[in-house]
């Protein structure tokens, strides 16, 4: 199962694909990939289709209306092949449609491959091997997941917040400059509240005997172990095939370059 | 000679004063005391007299941490504590602090206390024979895999004594570890400290305003008074017997066994006509799954002061909630001055209706106090005069006239408090409801303010507490 390999190499099997499919501008390469990914996600983890498409479903929707007008406005070198129809003063070529499908296409790869990352992801995990693999400083590891514990307890506070100021008589803000006002409100209390705690917690901290030294052991020991390795391998080597592929079928374009 | 020996103090603090900017009227004021090894000694100080910061200094966290001054010196067993390694006298003292929210950095119980032991190097291997060993002493063996941030209170404070057991430190630091907590969880967490004194000796230092509970196994009580000097040094029985106007004057508690018994039962019967306030039919209310309050009946009447028991969690908030008519009572109804609760206006129910909440910081929305006495009164649209002269009169009955262009956030615990009433009765409301408020609060703070609802009460307001 992915939630198991390693957050770390599991980072750099999601980061590299996802940067070598930035330069690929043809349809056929960030299309299987896609295909590719989707079936990763639901054969190797247990996230649910319900759940993956609530999240991903919105994304389609803005990168639609994304590539619609990275459409229209296709600069000069793109402009090549024959005008599909013309419109007001757009042209549309069938190069420019390339070019936007193939955009849309690699966006919703990047977001699928995000998606197998942070769905399988616990962020305790991820920072203890971003220490142990990374060498990331304890101060900041720490740190964050003591930030990271806050969230709860900030949500809870602005609700009573909110009570606190309707009892005081203050409606809901209206307007632009009531907003404004209202953040304000808000702020000061939760600022001069957080403040005091991450004191607080930092006090603790150190009282547990925490230096920020990087001598210290670790209970979860986070390995690195074969099989990470034949993750990371399998999505690097994946898409690689699948270059190799659109290159046998002459569809390979890299960075606007037709390759045959 | 012998004896000195024996009684090699543990901690000794000599001449020793604290203050975060400059010395010239320092927090701490030339402060000397000792602890012994195997003696639990009390700190006594009314809010504000840096009873926890003497707690920072003697782990050796202050000044360094704040950048504070600090002169004089303390030892540990005749070491200076300057002399240490960073992190190295923390293994040596450990504190348990007072707001169980905020001590923790990691999200599982079995994490939190592994951080702990990752800290001073314990190797990997013998790192969960001791997570489980502190979880049978605390008695939270079943909550290891659990979420920190979903235990109660007491659970919390007892995951914070455990990390710091699991240093296994010579002295032990509690800063007002049950200033949080439910009366049922303190009792708990205080016969758990009983308890490992007993196995254990270890010397134990307790940070409290309220010593009632700690009593039975204090060797010395110290009292702080509010200009960080160290007034009293002595047993319990001498210090409550013959000391006790000392301790009265700085505003705190004297334990009840050494109280006079002068609380003779009030409200003798006030024979007066009675008239329904609140009357509540079958409430219940429940969030998700979970029943919250289940069908509770009750009438409130005018005049009346009524008080709401019950633990941490109990629903104590939601029900004051649906009485302000915040949260909408999923079944069951609210009646209010006769009108059924949905049928009021939102703006004529918070002149009718005060809610005074836990913190007080929650409840300020401008920058003076002066403006938040007079808040209401602008937005219910009364003459100017009317508010400059209602507004002068409630901030001298508060005691607030000197601080009346003082930043909310810039007052002390007692007088935001103060203040936080003082906003709900800019008319004399007809119902007042308090959610804790003398949580943490010290004895004078809380006399006050019951003084300020007794006074209330006779004007025919209904307090619900």
């Amino acid at each position: 199962m992915i939630s198991s390999i390693n957050p770390t190499i599991k980072a750099g099997a999601i980061l590299v694909p996802g940067v070598l499919l930035g330069l690929m501008f043809d349809i056929f390469t960030p299309l299987v990939y896609l295909i590719f990914i989707i079936v990763v996600t639901f054969a190797f983890t247990d996230i649910s289709l319900k759940r993956w498409l609530l999240i991903f479903s919105p994304f389609v929707l803005f990168i639609l209306s994304f590539s619609w007008t990275r459409m229209l406005y296709t600069s000069e070198s793109f402009q090549g092949g024959s005008i599909l129809f013309e419109f007001w003063y757009f042209q549309m070529t069938t190069e420019a449609l390339m070019v936007s499908i193939s955009l849309a296409l690699r966006s919703l790869c990047f977001i699928a491959l995000s998606l197998l990352f942070i769905l399988t992801t616990d962020s305790t995990k991820l920072m203890l091997s971003l220490m142990q693999q990374l060498k990331l400083p304890p101060k900041i590891t720490y740190g964050v997941l003591a930030g990271y514990r806050f969230l709860p307890t900030f949500r809870h506070e602005l609700e009573i917040l909110r009570q606190a100021h309707r009892i005081r008589g203050v409606g809901r803000a209206k307007g632009i400059k009531g907003r404004v006002q209202q953040f304000k409100r808000y702020s000061i209390p939760l600022l001069a509240n957080a403040i005091r705690k991450a004191e607080r917690v930092a006090n603790a901290m150190e009282s547990k005997g925490f230096t920020g030294d990087r001598n210290r052991t670790h209970y979860h020991e986070m390995k690195v172990r074969r099989r990470d390795w034949v993750f990371f391998g399998s999505m690097v080597g994946a898409l690689f095939l699948t270059v190799f592929m659109s290159y046998y079928f002459g569809y390979l374009n890299i960075f606007g370059r037709e390759i045959n | 000679m012998k004896e000195m020996t024996q009684l090699k103090p543990l901690i000794e603090v000599n001449q020793f004063s604290f203050d975060y900017e400059q010395l010239n009227e320092p927090l701490i004021s030339e402060v000397s005391f000792t602890i012994n090894k195997d003696e639990t000694v009390l700190l006594m100080g009314s809010s504000g007299s840096g009873k926890s910061t003497i707690s920072l200094c003697l782990n050796g966290l202050y000044p360094d941490a704040v950048e504070g001054v600090a002169s004089g010196d303390i030892f540990f067993k005749g070491i200076n504590i300057k002399d240490f390694e960073k992190g190295e006298l923390n293994q040596n003292v450990g504190i348990v602090f007072q707001d169980p929210e905020s001590q923790f950095c990691m999200i599982t119980v079995e994490n939190e206390l592994a951080f702990t032991l990752e800290n001073i190097e314990t190797p990997r291997e013998e790192i969960e024979p001791k997570i489980d060993q502190v979880l049978k002493t605390i008695g939270m063996v079943d909550y290891k895999y659990h979420n920190i941030h979903e235990l109660s209170g007491g659970q919390k404070q007892k995951v914070a004594l455990a990390s710091v057991l699991l240093l296994d430190p010579e002295l032990i630091i509690l800063d007002e570890p049950t200033a949080n907590l439910d009366p049922v969880s303190s009792i708990e967490f205080i016969n758990l400290i009983k308890g490992l004194k007993q196995e254990t000796q270890k010397s134990i230092f307790i940070i409290e305003h309220k010593a009632d509970d700690w009593l039975d196994f204090t060797d010395r009580v110290l009292v702080l008074n509010k200009q960080g000097q160290l007034i009293a040094n002595d047993t319990p029985r001498s210090l409550f017997t013959t000391n006790k106007p000392l301790v009265e004057n700085e505003g705190l508690f004297i334990p009840k066994t050494y109280q006079k018994q002068t609380l003779k039962p009030q409200n003798e019967g006030t024979s007066k006509p009675v008239e329904a306030n609140m009357v509540i039919n079958n409430l219940s209310f429940n969030r998700k799954k979970t029943m919250i309050l289940n069908n509770i009946n009750m009438t409130l009447n005018k005049g009346e002061m009524v008080a709401i028991v019950g633990e941490n969690g109990a629903g104590k908030s939601t029900l004051l909630q649906l009485m302000a008519g915040i949260l909408k009572p999923k079944k069951g109804n609210i009646t209010f001055l006769g009108e059924p609760m949905q049928k009021w206006k939102e703006q004529k129910l918070r002149q009718h209706m005060g809610f005074v909440f836990q913190n007080p910081e929650h409840q300020f929305i401008t920058d003076t106090a002066y403006d938040e006495v007079s808040f209401g009164m602008t937005l219910n649209g009364y003459s100017e005069d009317v508010i400059k002269e209602r507004t002068e009169q409630l901030l001298h009955n508060f005691q607030l006239s000197a601080h009346k262009w003082s930043n909310p956030f810039a007052l002390s615990g007692g007088q935001k408090r103060r203040l936080s009433v003082a906003t709900m009765l800019d008319e004399t409301p007809d119902l007042l409801l308090f959610d804790e408020p003398t949580f943490g609060q010290d004895a004078q703070t809380t006399n006050e303010l019951m003084s300020i609802v007794k006074d209330l009460q006779t004007k025919g307001t209904t307090i619900f507490l």
